[in-house]
């Protein structure tokens, strides 16, 4: 006779096969929430880690519009980070605990941070190539069992299509633009499309976690053909707009996909181990903010505290 | 600091939704930084926060192994009101549970109790909030215009106001 938790995991599986959404509350395996906390923990700190590469741009935007967005797409990702947290911490993580094992190097963030922005048209290419590559995960991540990770998703990717798009309409400009544009926009594609790739994952067959994550309904495609539909997605537009695909392997196969080189994982896993060329101004950059916000949090909880034993008082 | 969540009505006359949370140390320190993460873009008419510590939260599943459970008595104690809160569909959303009712009743299972018999239509209540009406903090009316009106005017904030991807054909065809 199956006992209790075997019993529980097939009805929870059948909840999932039927379509629904797992809510704060449900019943769910243990290894599930943990998959979750994992999954969501990451990918709040990649937000947040994020707002980094193009910040760094935001006093130097060429003009007023440039700034508005850039400004605008930077606050956005800050936002986005809070929306993952909270997703996370309806599985039971808390704040203080993600955020300890962020500044501690022990929680990973996207490894496509870690590249440092050299010119302008790296805002433009990130937004381009780096949310697109994101949205193409997101919109397959909004289709998650988990309710709260599924809704985040939904609302980040309504947002992240306007990251891509104003980056897609300024390497447009750039890239039949003046011969130092042109070229500008060439070296930005040059640099960041490996790592587009690559933040999409480790090939199916190197995923030991893939299966299990797509028959809970965790994942619902896998990192190749995510990759698949990005690279269908972009190299039609980014040829069109005059770029040259850094790929000298590059083909479209008869059934229309166009297919990769090979891709380097040992820079990719490089850069996840912390050798990447920014990882260490990363991490200080998020310390740095923590520890200046010190005061401000302290200030807050001092004020709550007053006004609650001033109504105790009362 | 601790946890409050966040509820946002899009419009007069629509239900205030879930939208997530915020840390905050206090009801206005909740608004304030939920309107910056969930109202940066329109629409927002109104905020609602309260601490999530102070949401009684059922879903289907919960109830339905409670259901042999007899409820707390209640008697003698005072009716306060509840507002109610449900999710009712399983859709792809970016919102968990909407405002459905407010309802007196002496404790939340009470209240919820009172609102499963009054919405007991076809639709099939998947998860429910209850908190009390005393524990929401709303953003002040007055304060609307101020708060939620400057991102409509942030139209570069709007992906629908770029264009679509230039083709091949599109490039030749401008010449």
């Amino acid at each position: 006779m199956p006992d209790d938790e075997t019993v529980k995991s097939h009805e929870f599986e059948a909840r999932i096969a039927r379509g629904e959404k797992i809510e704060p509350g449900d019943w769910m395996p243990d290894a599930y929430r943990a998959q979750l906390i994992r999954m969501i923990g990451q990918h709040a700190h990649s937000e947040v880690v994020g707002m980094l590469p193009e910040g760094a741009w935001l006093d130097m935007a060429p003009s007023l519009r440039r700034k508005q967005i850039l400004i605008a797409k930077v606050q956005d990702e800050a936002g986005h980070g809070q929306y993952l947290y909270h997703a996370a911490e309806t599985l039971g993580a808390s704040r203080d605990e993600m955020t300890a094992a962020l500044l501690a190097g022990k929680a990973k963030y996207s490894s496509v941070f870690n590249y440092p922005t050299l010119t302008w048209a790296d805002v433009g290419m990130i937004g381009w190539l780096v949310d697109g590559a994101a949205i193409r995960n997101q919109l397959m991540l909004a289709q998650c069992s988990y309710g709260p990770y599924s809704r985040a998703m939904v609302r980040i990717c309504s947002e992240e299509t306007f990251h891509h798009k104003q980056g897609r309409e300024m390497i447009i400009i750039y890239a039949s633009g003046t011969p130092s544009q042109r070229h500008m926009a060439q070296d930005a594609l040059d640099r960041w499309w490996w790592p587009a790739l690559m933040m999409l994952g480790p090939h199916d067959a190197d995923s030991p976690n893939t299966p299990q994550l797509v028959a809970w309904g965790i994942k619902t495609k896998t990192n190749d053909q995510v990759r698949q539909e990005f690279i269908n997605e972009h190299v039609p537009e980014l040829r069109a707009a005059g770029l040259r695909i850094p790929d000298p392997d590059m083909y479209q196969d008869a059934n229309g996909d166009w297919r990769h080189g090979a891709i380097d994982w040992d820079e990719f896993w490089a850069v996840v181990r912390g050798n990447g060329q920014c990882n260490v101004e990363r991490l200080a950059a998020r310390q740095k903010a923590h520890d200046d916000g010190l005061w401000v949090r302290e200030a807050l909880d001092a004020f709550a505290a007053k006004q609650a034993a001033g109504e105790a008082s009362l | 600091m601790s946890r409050w969540e966040v509820f946002k009505q899009d419009a007069a006359g629509k239900p205030h939704q879930a939208v997530g949370s915020v840390h905050a140390a206090d009801p206005q320190h909740a608004l304030v930084t939920a309107a910056h993460v969930f109202a940066r873009r329109p629409a927002a008419h109104s905020l609602w926060v309260t601490r999530a510590a102070a949401i009684y939260s059922r879903t289907a599943e919960e109830l339905a192994a409670e259901s042999q459970a007899a409820g707390a008595p209640t008697e003698g104690q005072a009716p306060v009101s509840f507002e109610v809160f449900c999710k009712s569909t399983h859709r792809r959303s970016m919102t968990f549970v909407e405002h459905v009712a407010t309802i007196e009743a002496a404790t939340p299972a009470a209240a919820l109790a009172l609102a499963g018999a009054a919405t007991s239509d076809d639709s099939r209540a998947l998860a429910w909030w209850v908190v009390p009406t005393a524990a929401i903090t709303a953003s002040a009316p007055t304060d609307a215009a101020s708060w939620f009106d400057p991102a409509k005017d942030k139209t570069y904030k709007q992906q629908a106001l770029y264009g679509a991807a230039p083709s091949r054909a599109a490039k030749r065809g401008a010449g």
